[in-house]
């Protein structure tokens, strides 16, 4: 798209932000109490709500099940009021598909599966609002609820994507930024021992390109990570406190 | 992390659908936005170009201020000039990318004090809009109230000044805030510079050209642009075609081609260029704008004029070649405009012009231009002169374009103001060095001289002590870029070295002295001064390789098998030399041909007492000898895989001193030229495949593509005439039948013919090797498969680059370089600057020669006759080439009353009524009293003069005068005697220039002084004036197909 000018030769991106800079996070666990576990995440004006079942008996066909470990049921959905248009978004489409999917790998190799064999854990995902990283945010959400719920995890996964402007990597890209039509990376790493978990780009970008790429999206992740410590640290507190009354 | 406080913004934006969608959209505000002023009290991180702290304001434009009178702002005398963010956005969204480059441009500019204030992204001076304010209201009052801020933040210690066009604005914050003050724009200039003339004129002038812009007549001249939507769908389904226009310099009024973008193939009706005839079709289309056209159909397709014409005449039955694809401009996608020199016309037409509107027509210099409308009540005092007019606007309704109009240049026909023409069409711009990028240049005076950096010394190799390092440069050269070594290794194997200046250690990347360098890409060389790219004090002291002094070099150290030359290893990298001998090319000559006698000229040597002297002298010979003996080897080795002698000296010295500057050329070309130019050929090849290997993806190249086979039709045909074939199959083949051509009794028809060949080359460029496959890096001229230019840095920009590759390639360092689009664009404009170098260079060079013959005059004076050679053939006409000034032109046979000549037994020509019949070889005429016929490589005598012209330049006229060679007591061939003669033209023209100057009681710099003025150097070295020469010969392909008159009239069909 011609006319916008993302990074200004003064480093600032169209709404003020630095390139390395992410977008104000807030989050908050254990929003519902009929669920094992849940979550809420705003990431600027990208909200979304996670919810965990399980670990429990595999529902539906038993064939499904694994001796040796959990099977991971996701489901991703969008709010019809989540964008700027209404629009009825019918599940099992295409784009929701992929996402599901997405969550789906991302979250069997960050819970220790093998803990629970022959059960199953069930990871509900809805955006609220879309404006830009919509997977990094099911992911972050996700990694509350499933907190939340008590399941072991190797680490928090946190997730974050990257774009690429003018040889400057720009990292948690917003709608705006998104639609522009550059490359987009998305990865969800788990940052201590900084194992990838997944990654994905669209479209096409220099291989000389895509190690700072990375780079700027792992430190990202990695802020991400302390934020989101905070607010299980947080939560933590507020329960124990509560407990012990 | 700093602390930042995120708000939303609430827009409401059409979608693509066409219904309004309320969109938000997050805005991040932060206390921390440097201010980049010098006198910030506070802790900003004013990294970068900061504003001044000796003024006695800041200025605040207005965001319609920005929009409308950039051009005011631009002003250098306008210091200390605040650019709110608000006000770029909305020369961003409204006003178009142009202006909004254009105020980049500005911003980065290191003459100019100004900077951007990112107003909307710190916390205080950020308002969001309330419900019910316009959007103009709101953009005035953040900008308003950002000042406000920006005063307090400097603690009130400079007083702002906010200037606004709108009196609403005025009233409303006029005395809000003390220390802020609002006025007008012509208050502000008329309190603070009144006495900036141009400033106001400007004003004037813009104000006058706005206030017309609504009250323009409806009726339509042109049929209305197609929205760019429909062009782009339009071309892509293949209705319109995308292209660049070209208007035919000749015919500028009627003729103008489309030259169509990429390959063609595909669409086999389209091999040439489209034709765009008359006005109406051109529909507003300016010389370079890309635009897209729609064919006609057939029957309205028409041929092209190929009549040789002297000025543009109407009568549509001028004979007419096959017809071409005609077209018609639909819409115009990216528009070209620039800075135009344009002349008013003379009084008697004002009179007429005035009486209906205030308007005046002004004629561009460039005959390509159409007339430009503006509007000034100053036409009568700017009579003479010549202006700078830069075109506003071109409604459907008006014939021509309105401008207005920026500067007055000096009077027109004077020599000072013919070249600011010239350099203002070509679009350079050379100021002299600012102070901050001197303050960058390292220490050197006579009482702190530079010295090598004891840290430098212990990570550079040091060839201080065990190389012989010498550099061969013509006599009196002060900028040394480029040195030789030879020694003998232990094992037995030679050692060749070559060492150029280690630019870039002086010039940090993205330092001021950088980015200049990066505008101007080039030393641009006019025929009489030169503007230098680097600063004096780089140029001739510390990056001059200097006799006997310490200095900072890259190099190339190549070891070579003994025996058969061959390369075994090549080092690379940074080193430390001591140049022990400044040779000139006179002296190693003598020295290789055994002619010792030259040692008293030689100062380095001649010092010395006499037995040390001679054992010094082996040594230097020895390895003069094997720097020639090496050159030799690798010349033949290129000689076999092809390379071309179009770079011979002796041919540039003759065709091409139209471009050059001819005082500096020897007389006789010494085979240690070759030797020297070998060498560095050799250094550049080297060093491209290193920086190639290392990034491929990233690295600069030097491409010379193969030619098209059919632009050598003309060629071939020429040389038939005189029974030569030529082979145009590959570069061998041709280099060998060019050989071959050789008539025994005229030496001038191989130089045409050399001549022909090179016009018929594309030209050599810069490209990106992320974007040139590695096939396609091949050089054509050279017979290299890569090459790059590395041993001028001091003169070059691509040099520069090339080197920080190659020093990066060593280190594996990538992280600072380019990345390959951003190559792919500073190549583009190298390859722009270095076509507007050359062509300021051509042009000035022929405005010498014109103001050379202005002053003769033809009838008594000698010198304005002189023997030319037929080297094509035309309808009316003939082209001719004069060998002993070096000028081409057209000779007509058929003057405007229908006249031919008619030549007489004694040879002398006359003007009878009578035809003219062509042939591709040959053309006769044929009158009552006989008849003649004129065939190429034929001599004639031609008569020189100079057509003057009001509002363009002036130009070179030939007459005919005989059929037969000129026979004067000049020998054309005499080498000596052409070199003095192209020596007058400068000289001469300077003098007459300075007696003019003197008699007004100005005195004029001489050329020293001026040297100073812009902070240039001397004399540059020959080597490097010899490879410009000869990057000429090959480049300006596209400057000479369009020198004749007209196009070949082979080249369309």
């Amino acid at each position: 798209m011609a006319g916008i000018e993302l990074l200004s030769d003064q480093g600032y991106r169209v709404d003020g932000r630095k390139p390395n800079e992410l977008r104000k996070i807030q989050a908050r666990m254990g929003v519902f109490s009929q669920a094992d576990g849940s979550a809420y995440i705003e990431q600027g004006n990208t909200k979304a709500l996670a919810v965990v079942y399980g670990p429990h008996e595999i529902r539906g066909s038993r064939s499904k099940s694994q001796h040796d470990r959990a099977i991971i049921n996701c489901q991703y959905s969008m709010a019809t009021f989540s964008t700027g248009e209404r629009k009825r978004r019918p599940h099992g489409d295409r784009k929701s598909s992929e996402m599901t999917l997405h969550l789906k790998q991302t979250f069997e190799a960050a819970i220790l599966t093998q803990l629970y064999p022959r059960s199953q854990i069930d990871i509900y995902v809805q955006i609220l609002q879309a404006d830009g990283g919509n997977y990094s945010a099911c992911v972050n959400a996700a990694t509350l609820a499933v907190v939340d719920a008590g399941i072991p995890l190797r680490d928090y996964v946190c997730a974050c994507s990257a774009g690429f402007v003018e040889d400057t990597p720009l990292v948690d890209l917003s709608h705006l930024e998104e639609s522009a039509g550059g490359t987009q990376l998305s990865l969800a790493v788990l940052p201590k021992a900084e194992h990838l978990a997944l990654i994905e780009m669209d479209s096409r970008l220099h291989q000389d390109h895509l190690e700072s790429m990375m780079d700027a999206a792992t430190q990202a992740c990695k802020d991400l990570y302390a934020v989101l410590d905070r607010v299980v640290r947080d939560h933590l507190q507020e329960v124990t406190t509560s407990i012990g009354e | 992390m700093e602390a930042m406080l995120k708000t939303e913004k609430i827009l409401h934006i059409r979608s693509s659908r066409g219904k309004t969608v309320r969109v938000v959209r997050e805005h991040y505000v932060r206390d921390s936005v440097p201010c980049y002023s010098i006198l910030c009290p506070g802790s900003c991180q004013n990294d970068g170009k900061c504003l001044s702290g000796d003024v006695t304001h800041y200025l605040v434009p207005d965001w319609k201020v920005v929009q409308d009178f950039q051009e005011i702002l631009e002003f250098v005398d306008l210091k200390g000039v605040i650019f709110m963010q608000t006000a770029c956005q909305a020369v961003q969204h409204q006003k178009g990318r142009r202006q909004y480059r254009r105020l980049q441009g500005l911003l980065k500019d290191a003459h100019h004090d100004c900077i951007l204030f990112s107003n909307e992204f710190q916390r205080e001076s950020y308002f969001p809009r309330e419900k019910g304010e316009s959007f103009e209201k709101w953009q005035t009052r953040c900008i308003y109230y950002a000042t406000v801020w920006y005063f307090h933040h400097l603690n009130g210690t400079v007083p702002l000044v906010m200037i606004s066009e709108d009196e609403e604005t005025i009233k409303e914050y006029g005395s809000k805030t003390q220390g802020v003050f609002l006025t007008s724009v012509k208050d502000y200039l008329d309190s603070f510079w009144p006495h900036l003339n141009t400033a106001h004129d400007l004003y004037d002038s813009i104000t006058q050209s706005l206030r017309e812009k609504g009250s323009e007549s409806r009726e339509k001249e042109y049929p209305e642009h197609l929205p760019l939507s429909v062009l782009e769908t339009g071309i892509k389904s293949g209705r319109y075609i995308q292209g660049t226009l070209n208007v035919n310099k000749h015919r500028a009024q009627l003729e103008a081609y489309v030259r169509v973008q990429g390959s063609t193939d595909k669409n086999t009706e389209l091999n040439s260029d489209i034709l765009v005839f008359g006005w109406k079709p051109r529909n507003r289309g300016i010389h370079g704008d890309v635009v897209a056209v729609e064919l006609l159909p057939r029957t309205e397709w028409r041929g092209r004029v190929i009549a040789l014409s002297e000025n543009e005449t109407e009568n549509g039955e001028e004979p007419q070649s096959q017809p071409v694809p005609t077209g018609r401009i639909v819409g115009i996608i990216q528009k070209n405009w620039q800075d135009y020199v344009a002349t008013f016309p003379p009084k008697e037409e004002i009179q007429s012009q005035v009486s209906n509107s205030k308007k005046v027509l002004v004629t561009p210099w460039d005959y390509r231009i159409p007339k430009i409308r503006i509007s000034t009540q100053q036409a009568e005092t700017l009579q003479d002169q010549r202006v700078i007019v830069r075109i506003d606007s071109w409604e459907a309704s008006s014939l021509y374009p309105s401008g207005h109009f920026v500067r007055v240049l000096g009077r027109a026909g004077d020599l000072e103001t013919e070249l600011a023409a010239i350099l203002v069409e070509n679009n350079i711009q050379v100021l002299p060095f600012s102070e901050a990028q001197m303050r960058e240049m390292p220490a050197c005076n006579p009482e702190t001289p530079w010295t090598v950096d004891p840290c430098e010394e212990l990570r550079r190799m040091d060839l201080r002590n065990t190389h012989l390092v010498y550099s061969i440069d013509p006599k009196g050269c002060e900028d040394v870029d480029d040195t030789l070594s030879v020694r003998l290794l232990n094992n037995g194997n030679l050692e060749l070295g070559v060492h150029i200046a280690d630019v870039t250690h002086f010039v940090k990347m993205n330092s001021l002295t950088d980015l200049e360098a990066q505008a101007r890409a080039t030393t641009y060389y006019l025929a009489d001064r030169r503007f230098d790219m680097l600063p004096a004090v780089l140029s001739a002291d510390l990056c001059s390789l200097l006799g006997g002094l310490d200095r900072y070099a890259v190099s190339v150290l190549w070891e070579l098998e003994h025996s058969s030359y061959k390369v075994l290893h090549v080092w690379y990298g940074r080193t430390i030399i001591r140049s022990s001998y400044k040779l000139f090319y006179e002296a190693a000559q003598a020295l290789l041909d055994g002619d010792w006698t030259v040692v008293e000229e030689i100062p380095e040597l001649n010092s010395l007492p006499k037995d040390e002297r001679e054992k010094k002298l082996e040594v230097l010979i020895w390895s003069l000898r094997s720097l020639m003996d090496v050159a030799r080897h690798f010349r033949a080795l290129r000689d076999q895989g092809g390379a071309l002698e179009l770079e011979g000296m002796e041919l540039n010295v003759q065709l091409d001193q139209q471009k050059n500057i001819a005082d500096l050329v020897p007389k006789q070309p010494l085979e240690v030229h070759e030797t020297v130019a070998e060498c560095m050929i050799l250094a550049n090849h080297w060093v491209a495949k290193k920086i190639w290997e290392s990034f491929p993806h990233m690295s600069l190249l030097r491409q010379h593509p193969p030619p098209r086979k059919e632009f050598f039709t003309e060629l071939i045909e020429c040389a038939q005439a005189k029974g030569f074939h030529i082979d145009v199959s590959n570069n061998k083949a041709l280099a060998k039948s060019l050989d071959q051509a050789v008539y025994p009794s005229d030496p001038v028809v191989n130089k045409i013919l050399r001549f022909m060949a090179t016009r018929a080359m594309s030209s050599a460029m810069y490209v990106s090797s992320a974007v040139c496959p590695q096939v396609q890096c091949y050089h054509y001229g050279l017979a290299l498969d890569m090459y790059t230019h590395f041993t001028s840095p001091i003169r070059r920009y691509a040099d520069i680059l090339v080197h920080r590759l190659l020093i990066a390639s060593l280190t594996m360092d990538k992280d600072r370089l380019l990345g390959g689009r951003e190559l792919h664009k500073l190549a583009e404009h190298l390859n722009d600057r270095n076509k507007a170098a050359q062509r300021a260079q051509k042009q000035s060079v022929e405005l010498f020669q014109c103001l050379y013959f202005r002053d003769k005059d033809p009838l008594v004076d000698e010198r304005c006759v002189a023997d030319a050679v037929i080297y094509s053939i035309r309808e009316n006409g003939v082209l001719a080439f004069v060998p002993r000034y070096g000028i081409k032109g057209a000779v007509f046979l058929k003057n405007q009353e229908g006249l031919v000549v008619s030549v007489s037994p004694d040879g002398s020509c006359t003007w009878m009524p009578g035809t003219l019949q062509r042939f591709p070889d040959r053309i006769r005429s044929a009158c009552a009293t006989g008849s003649t016929v004129f065939s190429l490589f034929e001599h004639i005598t031609v008569k020189i003069l100079t057509q003057p012209s009001r509002s363009h330049a002036d130009r070179i006229r030939m007459e005919i005068l005989k059929n037969k060679p000129h026979m004067s007591q000049h020998q054309f061939q005499d080498g000596e005697c052409s070199q003095s003669a192209k020596m007058d033209f400068v000289k001469e023209v300077i003098q007459s220039a300075a007696a003019v100057q003197n008699t007004d009681k100005v005195t004029m710099a001489d050329p020293t002084q001026r040297n100073d003025d812009y902070c240039q150097s001397g004399p540059d070295s020959l080597y490097c004036l010899l490879e410009h020469i000869r990057e000429l010969a090959l480049l300006d392909v596209n400057g000479m197909t369009k020198d004749p008159s007209l196009q070949p009239a082979v080249h369309g069909t």
